[in-house]
């Protein structure tokens, strides 16, 4: 029975190194030197390019992210956190409403209310932030810019957590929730509170935001 | 012994999975020399944009897929149903995305009562033309369930003007007339909205060329 088995093992191994052989080099003619010599350039030049994808191919995934990063799609209103292929975290986000406000005393300017796409970067992580409402926010409810900087803090608007990723841009959290799911906001992602503090623990300052 | 056995014949069929390298092309045949340099030249022009932190798309004319990408990584994937292009040799290369379809914003009225309608998927165009630089052309057609004749008369009327609009202007400019690389995609209407949305001024564009043989 061992005898048996081992002939059987040593019967594989021997089919198995002799189908690679083949592999490598298929079908090499051996009657000729002429024709001999361009199978021989041509599997080199096939090995030569098939080493390049690889190389290629590999220097590629060494380009993708190693630790978590937030994916958020702006057309679904989607927010994913990532590691690699498995998907950490989902949650339905709301992202920028494409809405325009003209510039009161600035004819041809407006704000263009969009989140921006691209890759970014998580710069800041707070807790209890105070929004510190910009020019828009008054002259979209029709006010007037207040001059004493104080007038424009606002707690409690932004949930538990912001997350910084650039030019006044957050990830934060948001008391309408009903409207989580829609384009409404100025350019900031929403999340619900749950989520945002889900994002918070996973993310750290430095992790990618991929935004399509 | 029988152990030793088991243990060679299972180390001697696991040895090919070892060490799997990450293939870029899935779909690719590793003894496809033309194929290869397709997919080598993609991937130089594909390394040179994922060093960098931006978004861009990889249309895989071999694989039917619009891929928005970042890093390397595939962010979204929108499939395609059918494409046509000529001067597939002017295809290659980075081509900068100059000019997309304009979307309707709504403008909001300060101070205004009750909630004004964002832009949506929904007010996205499904029918419209991408003009890149070096100069291309992409042509972005919705597919309908029952793709009519006046459908197709559309669609061969665009291509057409599309020509026309070549030709006139090397009437009145002193540049040689050589035809602008064309490419017509056809894919869903709704996927045609999303890659609409999904594209911004300035975005990268690499082809991946199906080869001949």
């Amino acid at each position: 029975m061992r005898r048996l088995l081992l002939a059987t093992s040593a019967v594989v191994l021997l089919l198995l190194l002799v189908v690679s052989t083949r592999s490598i080099n298929p079908a090499a003619p051996e009657d000729s030197q002429a024709v001999h010599q361009p199978a021989v350039q041509d599997n080199t030049s096939l090995r030569t390019l098939q080493a390049r994808y690889k190389t290629l191919s590999k220097q590629l995934s060494q380009l993708m992210p190693r630790e978590p990063y937030i994916l958020v799609d702006t057309a679904r209103n989607r927010l994913y956190v990532k590691r690699q292929d498995e998907v950490v975290l989902n949650a339905i986000a709301s992202t920028g409403s494409g809405t325009i406000l003209d510039k009161p005393g600035e004819s041809k300017s407006q704000w263009i209310f969009d989140t921006p796409r691209g890759e970014f970067l998580v710069k800041t992580k707070l807790a209890n932030p105070t929004w510190i409402k910009p020019d828009w926010a008054f002259i979209e409810e029709g006010l007037a810019v207040p001059q004493n900087a104080a007038e424009r803090a606002e707690q409690g608007v932004l949930g538990d957590y912001a997350l910084g990723f650039g030019k006044g841009y957050f990830i934060h959290g948001t008391l309408y929730t009903r409207l989580l799911g829609k384009n409404v906001t100025h350019g900031c992602i929403r999340l619900n509170d749950s989520d945002l503090k889900g994002v918070y623990q996973l993310a750290r300052v430095g992790t990618p935001i991929m935004i399509f | 012994m029988m152990k030793l056995c088991a243990i060679l014949i299972l180390f001697v069929f696991t040895m090919p999975s070892w060490g799997k390298e990450p293939e870029a092309f899935p779909d690719l045949k590793l003894s496809d020399v033309q194929g290869l340099k397709e997919a080598t030249r993609v991937l130089e022009e594909e390394l040179k944009l994922a060093a960098r932190p931006q978004t861009y798309v990889l249309i895989d004319l071999v694989g039917s897929t619009i891929q928005i990408k970042g890093r390397g990584i595939g962010l979204h994937q929108i499939p395609i149903i059918r494409w046509s292009g000529e001067s597939r040799n002017e295809l290659k290369g980075i081509h900068k995305l100059v000019a997309r379809p304009s979307v309707v914003r709504r403008k909001i009225d300060p101070g205004a009562a009750g909630e004004q309608e964002p832009i949506s998927l929904a007010d996205m165009p499904a029918d419209y033309v991408l003009s890149c630089s070096p100069p291309m052309t992409i042509v972005v057609v919705p597919s309908t369930a029952g793709e009519t004749l006046l459908r197709g008369a559309a669609i061969l009327g665009k291509s057409w003007w599309h020509h026309v609009q070549h030709w006139a202007s090397s009437l009145f400019t002193d540049v040689p007339s050589t035809p602008t690389p064309h490419l017509q995609l056809t894919i869903a209407a709704d996927h045609a909205q999303s890659l609409a949305w999904s594209l911004v001024d300035g975005m990268a564009i690499v082809i991946r060329r199906p080869t001949d043989k």
